[in-house]
């Protein structure tokens, strides 16, 4: 069963985003210069790739089958291994080339993009067949946005930055708290296990 | 009677066109990344404060980051999600290019926000007599102003109905829009870096986007090598070359040939625009100082951080 419902998932966006960004990140080893810019594009497409996981065009068939939203969620999630594995290989080489970054932060807001990406793709899944283009905005919006608003960046830092601190929450602290109201939000979007919390 | 006919086939195609237009534009303000984009605009234009900025660039990049970002990601979706219905669009009266231009009529109303934008900017940060713009004539100053502000609004759009006409992996517009702002955040590093040399000067121009000052230290401005005007005739090329890229799409015969030979002439006006930016303007980078005449980079008695 795992396996029919993994070939449903759309892999040439998901597999395509993931080489996109693994190939960004590469140029960030080729100019270390450009890290700080470079890896937070991979991640945020990561985040896009891990978005796409749930696109479904037969979703009209798909969705009033006897198999629950909550194992189908579960099983596509699988599918997450991708973008996680390759952001994972780059935080792996970029720690062993010495390149300047808090890596053990920079891990953790690579898992935090992907999820990010999913719990989008979880939510908007519920009103859509098809959520991948707009919750892959959504997650590089949030991702990469927060840069440019000086007052959101103070208190959203998707990813951590190098040199003195600029004051406010942390990388570490942000994806902590994102990444739990992220899970939420993913058991929140499969009926099944809402009705179970709401008997 | 053949008059009223003659009257009703020449009236038809226009009133379809602006028929098709209005629908698309209808539904392109309703889409959610777009909103968002100008929730993000207008949160971007309330933290503008006259007296606070001491470079232009650092915040008239934002309505072309939100207001041309989220405009490719909708008019990609919005041109997509058309592709589903084209069996049953294909047996309607209208021609793919007559919905591919109504498609590009949506393109309007970000760029109509993003003069909003240009406006409330000039209106808190005045065009003339402040150092803020660097060594800039005040034509030139409006210059690098629309081409920050105005233009990306209107060729995000654009891009973003091109590479939906012709590309069908459904994960471009994000890609796209991630390249762009990654390819321009790497050449403005690289332009800051040679600023005097040709080659990153070239690289500099090969954006949709470029910056043209950089704040050196404390009331210095640097200005960089480049037209500013030529800049926003090389971006107007980009944005017609888009617009005859997809109208191609599904053209065929005597309009197929017609739709090559516009698409060769805007490429040729494009590279010469091109050309012209690189070679126009200051022909090498200065730092302006706060009351003083602008002075090469690299013979400044101020102290740079460079």
């Amino acid at each position: 069963m795992a396996a029919v419902l993994l070939r449903a998932v759309p892999w040439p966006a998901v597999s395509g985003i993931t080489a996109v960004a693994v190939v960004t990140g590469a140029g960030g080893f080729a100019w270390p210069g450009g890290a700080q810019i470079l890896f937070p594009i991979a991640f945020a497409l990561l985040a896009g790739a891990a978005a796409f996981v749930l696109d479904e065009p037969a979703s009209a068939v798909v969705d009033v089958t006897p198999t629950g939203r909550a194992r189908r969620t579960a099983v596509r999630a699988l599918a997450l291994l991708v973008p996680l594995g390759a952001g994972t290989a780059l935080v792996l080489a970029g720690a062993l080339r010495a390149v300047k970054l808090p890596w053990p932060a920079v891990g953790l807001a690579l898992a935090g993009s992907v999820l990010l990406g999913f719990a989008i793709a979880c939510v908007a899944r519920r009103y859509s067949g098809e959520p991948g283009t707009q919750a892959s905005a959504a997650a590089a919006f949030v991702l990469i946005i927060p840069g440019f608003l000086p007052f959101v960046a103070q208190w959203v830092r998707p990813f951590p930055v190098t040199g003195p601190h600029p004051g406010g929450p942390s990388s570490t602290t942000f994806w902590s708290i994102a990444g739990c109201v992220c899970l939420a939000a993913i058991a929140a979007s499969v009926p099944e296990l809402r009705r179970r919390r709401s008997p | 009677m053949t008059e009223t006919i003659a009257m009703g086939q020449a009236a038809r195609p226009t009133s379809g066109l602006a028929a098709l237009a209005g629908r698309e534009v209808r539904r392109y303000l309703r889409n959610p990344v777009f909103l968002a984009g100008v929730v993000f605009t207008a949160l971007a234009v309330k933290s503008w404060h006259p007296g606070r900025v001491q470079e232009i660039g650092t915040i008239s990049a934002y309505p072309a980051i939100f207001l041309g970002g989220s405009g490719l990601i909708a008019a990609f979706w919005l041109t997509q999600s058309t592709r589903r219905s084209a069996e049953a669009l294909d047996v309607t009266p209208t021609t793919p290019q007559a919905r591919t231009a109504a498609i590009c009529a949506v393109a309007i109303v970000p760029f109509a926000l993003g003069w909003l934008s240009f406006g409330i900017f000039v209106r808190i940060q005045p065009l003339d007599g402040v150092w803020r713009y660097g060594a800039f004539s005040s034509s030139d100053r409006m210059a690098v102003l629309v081409s920050q502000i105005v233009v990306p609004t209107l060729g995000g759009p654009l891009l973003g109905i091109a590479l939906a006409r012709w590309v069908r992996f459904p994960g471009t517009a994000i890609v796209a829009f991630l390249f762009l702002y990654g390819w321009v955040s790497l050449i403005s590093i690289l332009a800051w870096a040679h600023s005097n040399s040709l080659p990153f000067v070239m690289l500099r121009f090969f954006a949709p986007f470029t910056f043209f000052t950089l704040t050196d230290g404390p009331h210095n401005v640097d200005t960089w090598r480049g037209s500013p005007w030529f800049f926003v005739g090389w971006q107007l090329g980009l944005c017609a070359v888009a617009v005859t890229v997809a109208l191609l799409r599904g053209a065929d015969g005597r309009r197929q040939r017609r739709l090559v030979q516009v698409l060769i002439a805007a490429a040729a006006v494009t590279v010469l625009m091109y050309a012209l930016t690189v070679t126009g303007g200051w022909n090498h980078p200065v730092m302006s100082h706060l009351g003083q005449a602008p002075v090469p980079i690299g013979h400044s008695p101020h102290p740079t951080n460079r």
